[in-house]
This record gives structure tokens, sequence and C-alpha cells, in this order.
């Protein structure tokens, strides 16, 4: 029954990492964007946008997920730790991609500019809000955030290294002691991240469970795209003993947990506009359930609550392998249209795809997962001196 | 066995067999569900690990009793709010459709979780056979110490495979360090 030794090798061979895949990917989809740069500047600033707010969801949600393993000393997840603790530990790289946000900024914020000939409700409503929303404040929140996020993401990962190579305990009282304060500093910092690059792209529409809402959509992503790379490592022979279907099952469970967690969230936020029916709040969504924007919502009700929802109610289906891959691909959709119908409303009244927004996202995808298995394959895949290693290992 | 010949004439409910740890009760659990006995049960201080496994037990049927309820609370909470606000009492709400269904998701969520939670409770409840107020293995002097520090199994006299001597030897062979004959 006891299997508390490590039998697999924990460090993940360089003949097997497919980071030349990915590179040769982000390479393609760079040069395509800059392309696209070129000949629609404001179609490139959306589409750079929606890449962008889904690549960084799972680094924040990663980072989330570290810090209240942290503080909840658990044990489950010690040995699928080392995935998202790379993630966040690259937080700091979304200062550079952000920099083309920032200089794009009046392509996609109309606070940023004069309200030209728009009603004089606009103007006023603007000077009303110009305290919060100016350029300057707008760049220094961001300065704020990123510095928060890059400081707990590296640390965190950087305490996790030193103890690999120490196997010095008391480094993870130093963790747990960086997580309690880092949680109540990541819940403002990403709701107001997410005030500002997503729910100003109209200054005159608020939620004030916007903040909840992304992050509801990110840490169910999360657990999504998780079991995908385990799968993946899986299927290159790697940690089969020590990432096992018990672990796999434990996430799918918390899968599960958020897809009901994100369901609420969501609904709540429609709910409460929907039946006090305020015009101004009611148009967000009246403009994304226009013509075939609809078919786009609803495919994200379904999508990434009912059938996860259904399918993944019964318990084994929870640590089901087939029925996991094809949950895990559906999420992962699902939150990147969701995204997509987050932002792009806001440029084209109808839904359609343009070949920019493949562009930037074959970007993304090559730095978010070239950047990942370069740093994952740097270090052992796990933690391999963590006092509760060998609990997570037993675990069944 | 150490049994008084006076018990003789009363029936016999099983074999109880003590074993020091959880690791022996739990190798002795394993041969139990090997051997094919079905009605026996482990008993410990604590909840072990495994113990499923080891006795072959499968999943529970809670579930299932959970998901019959909670689908009759989510029905009846629809079916209830569509009754009320449309053919009972329909009255406008600020022009909203009379069966508005997103108004009645709050309500019908509600009556979900509550019979859910109802299901889990006294499904539990049943499936445990529970409130149960005696068990014939108090009968035991022994069996005290299973909220202590002891480890048992009990296989039943009603198994098909139950035989005094045959059980007893094999509890003996699984490592048990004492096996008493337990009566009704």
């Amino acid at each position: 029954m006891a299997k508390t030794k490590l039998i697999d090798s924990i460090e993940f061979p360089a003949e097997k990492s497919p980071l030349k895949a990915f590179v040769a990917v982000g390479a393609i989809g760079i040069l395509l964007s800059l392309v696209g740069l070129v000949v629609n500047t404001e179609q490139f600033m959306y589409s750079y946008l929606t890449s962008f707010a889904f690549f960084i969801s799972f680094a924040l949600a990663s980072l989330f997920l570290v810090m209240i393993h942290h503080i909840t000393r658990s044990s489950w997840g010690i040995t699928i730790r080392r995935i998202p603790e790379t993630f966040s530990s690259q937080l700091w790289i979304y200062i550079l991609l952000f920099i083309p946000i920032l200089l794009g900024m009046n392509y996609l914020y109309a606070w940023t500019g004069d309200m030209g000939d728009r009603h004089p409700f606009y103007a006023d409503l603007l000077d009303h809000k110009s305290p919060y929303l100016n350029t300057a404040f707008f760049i220094v929140r961001n300065i704020i955030y990123f510095a928060v996020w890059s400081f707990l993401g590296y640390k965190l990962y950087q305490y996790s290294i030193k103890m690999d190579e120490t196997g010095d305990w008391g480094i993870d009282n130093a963790m747990r002691k960086i997580s309690a304060p880092g949680i109540l500093l990541f819940g403002f910092t990403v709701a107001f991240a997410s005030f500002d690059w997503l729910m100003s792209l109209r200054f005159d529409w608020f939620s004030t469970m916007w903040g909840v809402y992304y992050f509801a959509m990110s840490f169910q992503a999360l657990f999504a795209f998780l079991i995908l790379i385990v799968f993946y490592l899986h299927s290159k022979g790697l940690l089969l003993n020590t990432v096992t279907k018990a672990h796999i099952g434990d996430m799918g469970g918390w899968m599960f947990g958020f897809t009901v967690f994100y369901a609420y969230i969501a609904f709540s936020q429609y709910f409460l506009i929907y039946y006090a029916t305020i015009p101004e709040e009611t148009l967000w969504f009246y403009v994304r359930f226009e013509d075939n924007w609809s078919i786009i919502a609803a495919f994200i009700l379904f999508g990434r609550f009912i059938i996860p929802f259904i399918v993944l109610l019964g318990r084994p289906a929870k640590s089901n392998f087939k029925v996991l891959k094809f949950v895990t691909v559906l999420i992962l959709v699902s939150h990147l249209i969701e995204v997509f119908w987050i932002v792009m409303p806001t440029l084209h009244a109808d839904f359609k795809l343009h070949w920019i927004d493949i562009a930037t996202f074959l970007g993304f995808a090559g730095i978010f997962l070239g950047l990942f298995f370069y740093q994952f394959s740097k270090n052992s895949m796990i933690p391999k001196n963590d006092p509760k290693l060998a609990e997570s290992l037993n675990k069944h | 066995m150490s049994t008084k010949e006076k018990s003789n004439d009363r029936k016999v409910y099983g074999l109880l067999a003590e074993y020091a740890n959880p690791a022996k009760l739990m190798r002795a659990a394993k041969l139990s569900n090997r051997a094919g006995y079905k009605k026996y049960d482990a008993y410990s201080p604590f909840p072990i690990h495994g113990m499923d496994d080891a006795m072959g037990l499968k999943n529970s049927k809670l579930g299932w009793i959970v998901l019959s309820h909670g689908l009759v609370g989510f029905a009846g909470g629809l079916a209830l709010q569509i009754w009320t606000s449309s053919i009972a009492y329909p009255i406008n709400i600020g022009g909203k459709p009379f069966v508005n269904i997103p108004a009645f998701i709050p309500v019908t969520f509600e009556l979900t979780i509550l019979l859910s939670a109802f299901g889990a409770v006294f499904g539990m409840f049943f499936l445990n056979n529970m409130p149960k107020h005696y068990n014939t293995l108090f009968n035991s002097d022994k069996f005290a110490r299973v909220t202590d520090d002891k480890f048992f199994i009990c296989v039943e006299a009603s198994d098909d495979m139950f035989s005094l001597e045959e059980t007893e030897k094999f509890l003996r062979d699984a490592g048990a360090t004492d096996v008493e004959v337990i009566y009704e």
C-alpha cells in the first residue's frame, strides 16, 4: 500500500521538451501579429487584449493556487505544485507584454480621448469618473499590480527552488508568511486590474462583481489547463507514478467545484442587472445578446457550465481520463471564447473571427507555453524536498 | 475456544478477531475480501485510508439518493414558481414575462440544495442503519477497546462461507491476536 518513495525521474528530459515547436508557433504568431499591427491597428489592439487577458488569467490563477496551498498547508497537490509555481513565477514577463496595451490605449479605451460628437451625457460622465479613469493613474495602478504579482510569483518560486537545493524545511514557514498577506493583495489587485483592462472598455458600464467574475473564470480554467499539462507529461512517460489518478481526481474535483462557483458568480452578475433593468447597466448585456453574439453567449453557458456540470457530477467521472480530456478542452475553449465575448463586442457589432485574433493567440501561446517548458525543464518537476511530499505521494 | 459451555445453546452471531494495529487490520481485511467473505466488517478507533479498497467496498449509493432528491427539488422549485406566478396569481412585475426563468433560478437553486442536503443527511442515516441503539458486538467485553486502541474484524455467521473452526483458523492465520465467538 505505502508508496512513499519517488520512483519516477523528476528531471524533465531535454529531448522531450516541446520548446522548439512552441518557439516556432510563437515566432509565426508574432510575425503575423506585427503584420496585423501595421494593417489594422485597432483590430490588433483588441485581439491583443483578448489574448493577453486569456493567457495572464492562468498565471494569476496559478499564483492564487500556490498561495492558498501554502496557507492551508495542503499536502494533496505537492506533486503538481511546481506547474502553477512555474506559471506564476513568470508573471513579471507580462510587464513587457503589457507595454503594447499602454501604447495602444487610445484605441482600446474611449475614456482616454475626448468625447467628440457623442452625447454630452458621456462628457459629463467621463468628467465625473476622471479622477480614477485617467492615463497617468492607469499606468501607476498597473505598475502596482505587476509589481505585486511579479514579487509574489517570483519569490515563492525561488523559495521553492531553494528548498529543493537545501532541504531546509524552515522555508515552508517563510512561504506561508508571504502567502497570507499575498492573498489579500492578490484579491484587490486582480479585481482592480480586471476593472482596468476589461470593464473600462466601456467607461459608462460597471459591475461590482467584475473582479470576482474574472477570477472565477480564470480559476476554473486553470484546473482544466493543469489537468491537460499532466496528461501531456504522462503521454511523454513522465511522473506516471508521482501524479497519480488520485491527484488528477482531486484536480477534477476542484474543476467541478469552480465550475459551479463560476456559474454562481456569472449568473449573479447577470441576474442583478437583469432584474433591476437599469438602462445603462443592461446595455453591456444587450450588445452581447444581439445577433450572433447570442449564439456565443449560449455556447459559453453550455460549454463551461451545463455540460461540465452534468458530466463531472458523478464521482468516477472526475478521475476518468477520457471524460476529463473532453471536459478540460471544452472549458478552455469556452474560456477563450468568453474573454473574446467580453472584449470584442466593443469593436464589432457582429461576431466575426478576424485573422489577427488567431495571430495574437498563436503568438501568446508560443510565448506562454515556450517559457513554461523552458522554465519547467530547468528545475525538478516537483518540489522534491517538501516536508509534505511523502504524504502527497501516498495519496489514494 | 475460550467460551463457556453454557453458551453453547445460544445462537452464534459471528467471530470477532482482534488485531494489534491498523496495518494488520488492513491486511486481514484484504485477506478476508480475497477469501470471499461477504458479511464481515472492520472496526477501528479512527478512519483508515485505503480500507475501502482493502475490503473491496463499492462506491456508496448515497450519491444517487442525493441526486434524486436534488432533481425533485429542482423540478418542484420550478413548478412551484411557474404555477404561483403565472397560473394561480399572475402579477406583472416590471413588464417581465410571467414565466420568468432567470428570476426563478435563485429559489429553484435553493430548493435543489435543500432537498439534496436532506437526501444526504437522511440517506446517510438510512444506509448506515441509524439510529441503532444496540449492536450484538457489545456482548464482547474486549470490543469496548475498539474506541481506544484495538482493531477488530467480525465475520458474521450468516456468511455463506462461515464455519466456526475454518473461519477461526483463517482469522488467526491472518494475524489475529485473539478470536472470540459472539452470541446473539
